[in-house]
């Protein structure tokens, strides 16, 4: 797993290329071409009906990788905003004798302008180099996920996925009001498990000792899961703290009564009604 | 005040909705409550487009899929009753409603129906650690309801805990919303949501700290959050000491999964399992999502905690099997319908994230579940 997108998060140009998510060096230097960097099968299908060219297929089963044929596509672009995960790109490696172009979904504001100066950032986020906004495309058919076109050095045309977002505030100081803090394995009695009643670990721990053994048992010692939230909060931790000191799995740790009012209901409400 | 309706639907959301459509528009007497001021469940706070199939909307926005469904609702001439929440379940299917009148003022009504479908969704779970009940810390689907749906912003500095679907998408929209992410912590070793979602934000520049867990929140003189502290886990799963690491931020975001809604089934004595791929406690039902109790059915997370596409589905596969029960459709015809959802459904849990939600529905239908 070290190194996978598991653990990274963005797959690397090895994945990718393994994956035959790379199209060939040939059909990058004949113009522009969709890198569609999806490599785990979930599913999902919109890319399919967007190419107008019959490009990219995933038929059946839905969770089939899209696979691009890349002499059927034109590098039109109509994929990248369908793609619900914002996994597709449009690479140029034919711009200019020294740049290529990347095509990107963008959904954050502000949104660029042409002729912009950017920074451009790779799969990671790393800013890897500079950039000018070529294109702003935002048609209502992109349902409002922009596709902005920058050019870069065409070095960096495999590793720039995006550009540094300009809504990123400035770094603020480090806060000062408190130390750093450094961990305690004890487990703290005055943690509290149950907000609504303020109910804490010491207190469940001392409940499960006098020998309570369900989530009820211990509602009956403390009145944890008796508050306003019904336990919709603390329930499953009490039960997990039942199973740990009981070893025994959740399975065997029943629910806790269900009765009504299952949401507090105010006594004048009761009391309105006229069938009471 | 008792009320009589053929089909009385507890949840408006995708499941609710869905079921309601498909009932009312073959006749069939629908009343939907729902405890929010506007139906659509979740659906509203999903701004991201969605995956699956054509005939899941795939590639729309969900607060635009919750548009479409609020105009086919109306137009199948389901009732609603918004703001009204339904506090129990009693004998003869009976439901008690505390109900928001037209003035403002709560009436409690009875609401009796042949059918009921509960489709209330489900819950977030929290994680208790040092601090976890100072304000700024909150559940991720908190967050995303204030930004996405209340437009308040709940920080200008996050950390998101959980690396799952959610957790990858509320720190997405947190960005989106100018909020800065300092990071992505899981306990795991591996990111559990898709990894498109989690390429999204590492282009975005945010880290993951996997096998990392919180271990710490501070506020500041006023209160409210100012830092948090995560720690290494040792290989017990424990926070190994000295590897401690402290972030100023003002909004820590929980993503540590969900477990159904399901109190009203319970108090019913519906039938319950514990299915820990789908959130544990849930209630059992058939492939018709009806449970042991004839007449009660469940839909959405309630029947096992998924995501937005399979409710509507199983919405749907609940609202024809209702009107096929009240004889408003043709056997043939409801069955066919019905072969088709789950041909759909069973194509939106294929693949490795989908697979275990797969076998577990497969043995809840096949009533393999050990009681």
């Amino acid at each position: 797993m070290k190194g996978t997108i598991l653990e990274n998060g963005y797959p690397s140009i090895e994945e990718l290329k393994n994956a035959h998510r790379f199209p060939s060096e040939e059909r990058f230097q004949k113009g522009p071409v969709a890198v569609i960097e999806c490599l785990q099968p979930i599913p999902c299908n919109p890319c399919e009906n967007a190419c107008r060219f019959g490009a990219i297929l995933v038929g059946e089963p839905i969770i089939n990788l899209p696979e691009l044929q890349e002499e059927k596509c034109t590098g039109c672009g109509m994929c990248v905003a369908s793609c619900s995960g914002l996994a597709i790109f449009i690479v140029d490696k034919t711009y200019s004798a020294t740049e290529a172009t990347i095509s990107f979904p963008y959904e954050y504001l502000p949104l660029p302008v042409k002729g912009q100066a950017i920074k451009a950032v790779n799969r990671a986020g790393e800013v890897v180099c500079d950039g000018t906004v070529t294109r702003v495309m935002n048609v209502k058919q992109n349902d409002h996920t922009p596709v902005v076109t920058i050019a870069i050095p065409k070095e960096f045309s495999d590793d720039v996925r995006s550009m540094q977002r300009l809504n990123v505030a400035p770094a603020e100081k480090d806060h000062e009001c408190c130390a750093d803090y450094t961990y305690d394995p004890a487990d703290p009695d005055d943690l509290i498990v149950c907000r609504c009643e303020e109910v804490t670990v010491g207190d469940i721990r001392k409940a499960i000792a006098e020998g309570a053994d369900t989530i009820t048992g211990v509602k009956r010692r403390t009145r944890a899961g008796m508050g306003l939230c019904q336990g919709r909060t603390c329930s499953k931790t009490v039960s997990k703290m039942i199973a740990d000191a009981k070893h025994l799995s959740g399975d065997k740790i029943p629910l806790d009564t269900a009765r009504p009012p299952v949401k507090p209901v105010p006594f004048s409400v009761l009391a309105g009604d006229e069938d009471i | 005040m008792l009320v009589n309706r053929q089909v009385a639907i507890i949840g408006g959301g995708p499941a609710g909705l869905t079921a309601a459509i498909e009932a009312a528009k073959v006749g069939a007497q629908v009343l939907i409550i729902d405890e929010n001021a506007r139906p659509g469940g979740q659906l509203f706070k999903q701004i991201h487009k969605f995956f699956g199939s054509k005939a899941h909307n795939a590639g729309v926005r969900g607060m635009d899929i919750g548009l479409n469904l609020l105009k086919e609702t109306e137009e199948s001439g389901a009732e609603t009753w918004l703001n009204s929440t339904v506090i129990g379940l009693y004998e003869g299917n009976r439901l008690s409603v505390v109900r928001t009148m037209e003035d403002g003022s709560k009436k409690i009504h009875t609401v009796q129906a042949e059918k009921i479908l509960i489709a209330t969704g489900s819950q977030e779970n929290t994680i208790n650690f040092d601090g976890w009940t100072i304000p700024g810390v909150m559940g991720a689907g908190c967050a995303q309801t204030m930004i996405n749906v209340n437009r308040v912003m709940p920080g200008t500095k996050a950390l998101m805990v959980g690396s799952g679907n959610v957790g990858l998408m509320v720190s997405y929209q947190m960005l989106q919303a100018g909020i800065d992410v300092l990071g992505v912590v899981e306990a795991a070793p591996k990111i559990s949501g898709y990894n498109v979602h989690a390429a999204k934000i590492c282009r975005a520049g945010v880290p993951f700290y996997l096998r990392h867990t919180i271990i710490h929140a501070e506020a500041d003189e006023s209160g409210t959050l100012c830092r948090a502290t995560i720690a290494a886990l040792d290989e017990k799963w424990n926070p190994s000491p000295n590897t401690e690491q402290s972030f100023d931020v003002n909004l820590v975001c929980i993503a540590a999964g969900l477990r159904p809604l399901a109190k009203l089934a319970q108090m019913y004595g519906v039938e319950h399992g514990f299915i820990p791929e789908l959130g544990g406690w849930m209630p059992l039902h058939d492939e018709n999502m009806e449970t042991n109790i004839q007449g009660i059915y469940v839909a959405g997370d309630t029947a096992g905690v998924e995501e937005a596409n399979t409710a509507m589905d199983e919405g749907r596969l609940a609202g024809i099997s209702i009107a096929q029960s009240l004889q408003l459709l043709p056997d043939q015809e409801a069955e066919q319908c019905k072969a088709e959802i789950r041909a759909r459904l069973e194509s939106l849990r294929l693949g490795p994230f989908g697979e275990r939600r797969l076998q577990a529905k497969n043995r809840i239908v096949k009533k393999e579940v050990q009681l």
